[in-house]
């Protein structure tokens, strides 16, 4: 091998060397403050999710919400997986963890939304919310339940609450996925999931 | 090396209005987006300076926050390699793949593993890498490179895109609707999906306080290439490193509203750990950057967080493309970049700039580039590596303007051949820039005689 752990071990000393010796005279570490965005947070994260193509459900509860997915989830013909307590896919989870590469099979995934951001109509998940992040990336239709009470204002707020780095894979989902790669032409529904649904309670 | 001749490599997409007027449209467009989304935040100027602060103190002490990053990294179970240049940064990621018997990746884009070539070198050793990114892949498909950093074919129109498809994936040569590309694009990559043995992607932030990575897309392949097969590895460039996760905050809502004028992208993605019956790596690379760093001239260019403005607001970009910089890094970043990698190589590339100053305008991290293209002029002189042509009108200009006589003489010349000489005499052919300019209308008269008429003190006005 090229690489043996010490040709890499010197690569990383005398990179840091020339760092050292080639860095610029100190200067200070300005705080970020917490700039925040006019208007109510529920009323913008509706407004800019929907400018991403996103789609919203308003419940008034969480029973409400598990019901409006029962009515509108068709199990007996799709492939569903639930990432939620309270409502049951049919795809199992430990199939699907022992080899994620079968979650391209799924065609409806549903799991939790941790939080929402009111700047930028964004839902933030995890590996944690989401059960298997791969079930979530891979589906056709993605539903999102989200509290209507954890929506924060802005990013600044998003980011001092949620502390990305206690998961190991965090994100904020921003309406399905996209691209404009060609002729900038705006394309919803690229590669991951082709519809996103928040549903809210 | 042979020298990049940017004028030359763009005169061919200049002729063709219907390429250039599409890629021209396009950016401009991101270009108007991007005021609309900024003028609307009242503290936008004010993240600019913080942001820009935020990197330069990074810089300062990137030592610290690289070590902190590692020791946190690891602690998060995340394998850290450090990679002096492109050669070891191909080595370390060949090695790993072998380790794993990887035969196939899927890949996010990352211009870090453009710039050190890996695909082809890990091609070279049997491993097939696809790219996951629509532009990419196009570019790919087409043996080209990235003509954007941010929409890598933005250069190619939908008729090229079918016909590229059709030829490459099978697709219908007479469907050029990008709908229609789009999807055959997302078929292709499901099987591609399918079977991947490995995930790999670029950089955007690297947090030292929690030893993590942000990446940011659109397309949702990045998070499925790290997501879904068993290994995944992360390659980035030493600069993108922050302190703190509240910095984070600051570029992540600057990003993609200076990039393309939208409020953030679709995924943005942070990456804390392998997930169960994963491994992770991240690869950390120099490749000049340190070198760079020692530099107070151009160090600044490292505070760049790769969001595509300068190019998108370019002049000269939007009419020649990104091809015609023959580099990884193209447009004004690229020309801030690209010389001091190869100094002989790029010599003409600083020329390519209409010195208008729209770049360091719209930089979202301030960094000075049109002080470094200058910069970067000076130093093309003294290298010995200027055009002949510049250095005769320089001397032309000198002589011209170190004696008021001089001057006076050559005002009353330049008038008369304006009016008496046809076009093709009085514009230079040896000049590129003078090539597709018309003369202006003669005047009446010089400046000079106008103001000794008019307004020289004693003359009534």
């Amino acid at each position: 091998m090229n690489d043996s752990p010490s040709r890499q071990a010197s690569s990383r000393d005398s990179i840091l060397a020339r760092i050292r010796e080639g860095r610029p005279q100190a200067c200070p570490l300005p705080d970020v403050p917490m700039f925040t965005v006019p208007g109510d947070p529920s009323d913008n994260f509706r407004q800019k999710l929907l400018s991403f193509d996103g789609q919203i459900v308003s419940t008034t509860s969480r029973d409400e919400a598990i019901s409006w997915l029962e009515s509108h989830i068709d199990k007996q013909s799709k492939k569903v997986y639930s990432a939620i307590s309270g409502y049951h896919g049919n795809v199992d989870h430990e199939e699907a963890d022992a080899d994620p590469h079968k979650a391209s099979e799924v065609e409806i995934c549903v799991a939790e939304g941790e939080y929402g951001v009111g700047e930028t109509g964004s839902v933030w998940v995890t590996d944690r919310s989401l059960g298997l992040a791969a079930c979530a990336l891979l589906s056709t239709d993605l539903y999102l339940l989200l509290d209507h009470s954890r929506i924060l204002p802005d990013m600044h707020r998003a980011y001092s609450t949620i502390k990305p780095g206690s998961a190991q894979y965090g994100a904020f989902f921003t309406g399905p996925s996209a691209t404009a790669d060609i002729e900038a032409v705006h394309i919803t529904g690229a590669q991951g999931e082709i519809s996103l649904t928040v549903v809210l309670y | 090396m042979r020298q990049v001749n940017q004028v030359k490599l763009g005169e061919a997409f200049i002729k063709d209005t219907a390429h250039r007027e599409s890629h021209d449209r396009c950016l401009w467009a991101a270009r108007m987006r991007r005021d609309n989304v900024t003028s609307a935040i009242p503290e936008w100027e004010e993240m600019r300076t913080l942001a820009s602060d935020i990197k330069r103190h990074t810089l300062s002490r990137l030592d610290e926050y690289l070590e902190e990053f590692e020791r946190n990294a690891t602690a998060n179970g995340i394998h850290v390699h450090w990679a002096a240049d492109a050669a070891e940064h191909n080595s370390i990621v060949l090695d790993i793949l072998s380790a794993h018997g990887v035969k196939t990746v899927t890949k996010g884009k990352s211009m870090l593993m453009d710039e050190c070539g890996m695909r082809e070198y890990l091609g070279e050793h049997g491993i097939e890498v696809y790219e996951a990114d629509l532009g990419e892949r196009i570019q790919q498909l087409d043996q080209q490179r990235p003509s954007h950093i941010v929409m890598p074919a933005i250069h190619k129109l939908r008729t090229d895109v079918a016909a590229l498809f059709a030829r490459t994936l099978g697709s219908d040569p007479s469907n050029d609707d990008p709908h229609y590309l789009n999807s055959v694009m997302r078929a292709h990559m499901r099987e591609k999906y399918k079977h991947a043995d490995a995930g790999m992607s670029g950089v955007n932030f690297a947090v030292a306080e929690t030893g993590g990575i942000v990446v940011c897309t659109n397309e949702g392949n990045a998070d499925i290439s790290a997501n879904v097969p068993p290994l995944y590895i992360a390659s980035m460039g030493l600069e993108k490193i922050v302190p703190r996760m509240s910095d984070v905050a600051l570029m992540v809502r600057m990003l993609s509203r200076n990039a393309l004028g939208f409020d953030i992208t679709q995924y943005t993605s942070h990456y804390h750990g392998p997930r169960k019956g994963q491994e992770m790596h991240i690869v950390i690379v120099d490749n000049g950057r340190s070198a760079r760093l020692s530099s107070p001239d151009y160090r600044e260019a490292l505070k760049c967080i790769r969001c595509g403005a300068c190019m998108n607001t370019c002049p000269v970009f939007r009419r020649t493309s990104g091809l015609s910089y023959d580099a990884p890094y193209m447009g004004p970043i690229g020309i801030a970049l690209e010389p001091s990698y190869d100094l002989d190589r790029y010599a003409r590339l600083p020329y390519s700039c209409t010195h208008c100053g729209s770049c360091g305008a719209v930089c979202p991290v301030r960094v000075p580039l049109p002080e470094i293209i200058f910069y970067w002029r000076n130093k093309v002189v003294e290298s010995g590596n200027s055009m002949l042509i510049h250095d005769m009108e320089m001397s032309a200009a000198g002589m011209v303007l170190k004696d008021a006589s001089n001057l006076a003489k050559a005002e009353k010349l330049g008038l008369w051949a304006l009016r008496n000489l046809p076009q093709g005499l009085t514009e230079s052919q040896l000049n590129p820039w003078a090539r597709e300019h018309t003369n202006p209308e003669p005047p009446a008269q010089t400046f000079r005689q106008y103001y000794e008429k008019n307004i020289k003190p004693g003359k009534k006005q």
